[in-house]
């Protein structure tokens, strides 16, 4: 996957507003430009926010007004294939408790990544089992989710988050933001990506997250009801 | 209910709107849901015959699919072709050989079993083994969260659900039929020779069926086979992927799913036997 060339915005929201059945999140017009190499933290206390501002960047929802651009690319006015082609160079790490039913941990990290990829799965695999170590795992689990522990599901999915290059990486779940013992992991993983010219959106509940305390963030705002208000971190 | 100028509106007619509105509800409602299963047999038939649709994971979960259908389901595919094979042959032998007319023995074999009971029970044995776990599957992906999990990670839920089960599910069908076919010929031919009720061999009972069939008999049944495999595997990944949510219950998938794929089966059997 391609990184975003250099300068250009990776994420860029304009006077966007949520969608018609997220009205109720926050009515504001949201502004954030996100550019290669950056690190935006937004504090989002609404989980209901939270999930909006998630699906607004990855265009599973189109803005009541403004725009949302991804790599240059409005997302309204884009052909359904067109969107899922653009959202597979974003990287999610979140939604720890959802994993498909019918496949195991493995294969359920590795299928983003293979699907339609030209790496070979057991280069993926490689990577994918020194990712499970960085995050403290022995391997890839091979478990299904009912057979997994919790823990192992929260690290699973930083695995599945950050495996590839993709030009955006999108964190948002509150398992993550209270895992202080993944706060070095996720620190050193978002790192990597901001070396390699990938942006990086945390999308949490505090800006004081014990699991983002080791985050060098480029900026913070706090999603309110008068938008995205730049905020400062408490360190 | 009265207007300002006092005059009354007959009561006949909120009731008359109610009951046309009932039966508007009642025939709108499967239309719609025939003309959206329609609509999504046309849409896989389309994405499917398009060449950027099969890539290696999509052939991942075709093979997934095929080995739930063919090689998990042989067992229950074998057990009932020996139930059939004593129940029909031994039955079809016994009772032609009372009347005399054990010349008939093929025409009816490949009357009843091959055009009719094989495609009818394949497609009810791949309802059962591998429809409805698809039900459950699926039934639970919205709930679950990860339908929109997959559109969040840039996975088409279409090429990754639908598209290797409907492949799966219609290879499978076919393969199940053939080994449920020939496990009944050879089981009621077993049972018939035990009981005494045929002398001849086994190699001149196999011919006097394959005398029996016709040209379109090497089409029809296995089209049928195809065609059943492909609708009940629609009517599954359709039921269960429509799901409404928490309050549209799991356990009501499985009833749903199963009326969907029987009219499913009669019909595709139904329309095939009017083609022969």
């Amino acid at each position: 996957m391609a990184i975003a060339a250099s300068g250009r915005s990776v994420l860029s929201l304009q006077g966007a507003a949520f969608a018609e059945h997220r009205r109720s999140a926050v009515p504001a017009l949201l502004d954030l430009d996100l550019a290669r190499s950056e690190i935006v933290i937004v504090e989002a206390a609404d989980e209901e926010a939270a999930a909006s501002l998630v699906d607004l960047c990855l265009g599973l929802d189109d803005p009541r007004a403004g725009r949302v651009a991804f790599l240059g690319a409005e997302w309204r006015g884009m052909s359904m294939y067109d969107r899922l082609d653009l959202r597979r160079q974003i990287g999610i790490v979140g939604r720890t408790r959802v994993w498909p039913t019918h496949l195991s941990i493995a294969e359920a990290i590795l299928l983003p990544r293979l699907y339609r990829a030209q790496r070979s799965r057991d280069e993926l695999i490689v990577e994918a089992t020194a990712l499970a170590r960085h995050f403290g795992l022995p391997g890839l689990p091979t478990d299904r989710r009912e057979a997994t522990a919790r823990r192992i599901l929260v690290r699973a999915a930083c695995v599945r988050g950050f495996l590839g290059t993709c030009d955006l990486t999108v964190i948002q779940d509150a398992a993550l933001d209270e895992a202080a013992e993944l706060a070095t992991p996720l620190a050193q993983a978002i790192a990597t990506v901001k070396e390699r010219g990938g942006a990086t959106l945390w999308i949490t509940e505090n800006l004081g997250a014990l699991g983002a305390r080791f985050v060098q963030a480029d900026r913070a705002y706090r999603l309110g009801d008068r938008g995205l208000i730049p905020a400062r971190r408490l360190t | 209910m009265t207007l300002a100028g006092g005059n009354r509106i007959p009561r006949s007619r909120p009731r008359l709107r109610r009951v046309l509105g009932s039966v508007g509800a009642a025939v709108i409602s499967p239309v719609r849901q025939t003309l959206l299963f329609a609509s999504l047999a046309a849409t896989v038939l389309v994405v499917g015959l398009s060449r950027g649709a099969w890539n290696r994971q999509v052939w991942v979960e075709v093979t997934r699919s095929l080995r739930s259908v063919a090689v998990q389901s042989l067992g229950t595919a074998v057990g009932t072709g020996v139930l059939v094979g004593f129940v029909l042959v031994a039955q079809a032998v016994y009772w032609l050989g009372v009347t005399g007319q054990t010349g008939l023995i093929g025409p009816i074999i490949v009357l009843v079993l091959v055009r009719e009971i094989i495609p009818i029970l394949t497609g009810l044995i791949v309802f059962g083994r591998s429809g409805t776990a698809t039900l459950i599957e699926l039934g639970e992906a919205r709930t679950r969260g990860w339908l929109h999990l997959y559109e969040m990670q840039g996975l088409d839920p279409l090429t990754l659900l639908i598209l290797p089960r409907v492949l799966g599910f219609s290879i499978g069908a076919f393969c199940l039929a053939t080994v449920f076919l020939l496990t009944t010929v050879v089981t009621g031919y077993l049972f018939a020779y035990a009981l005494g009720l045929i002398a001849y061999s086994i190699w001149d009972f196999g011919e006097l069926v394959l005398r029996a069939l016709n040209a379109s008999d090497f089409i029809v049944p296995p089209l049928k086979c195809l065609a059943i495999g492909f609708l009940v595997a629609l009517a599954c990944c359709a039921t269960g992927l429509g799901r409404g949510g928490e309050t549209d219950e799991l356990q009501r998938l499985v009833p749903r799913g199963f009326v969907r794929s029987a009219l499913a089966i009669l019909l595709v059997n139904g329309l095939l036997d009017l083609v022969m």
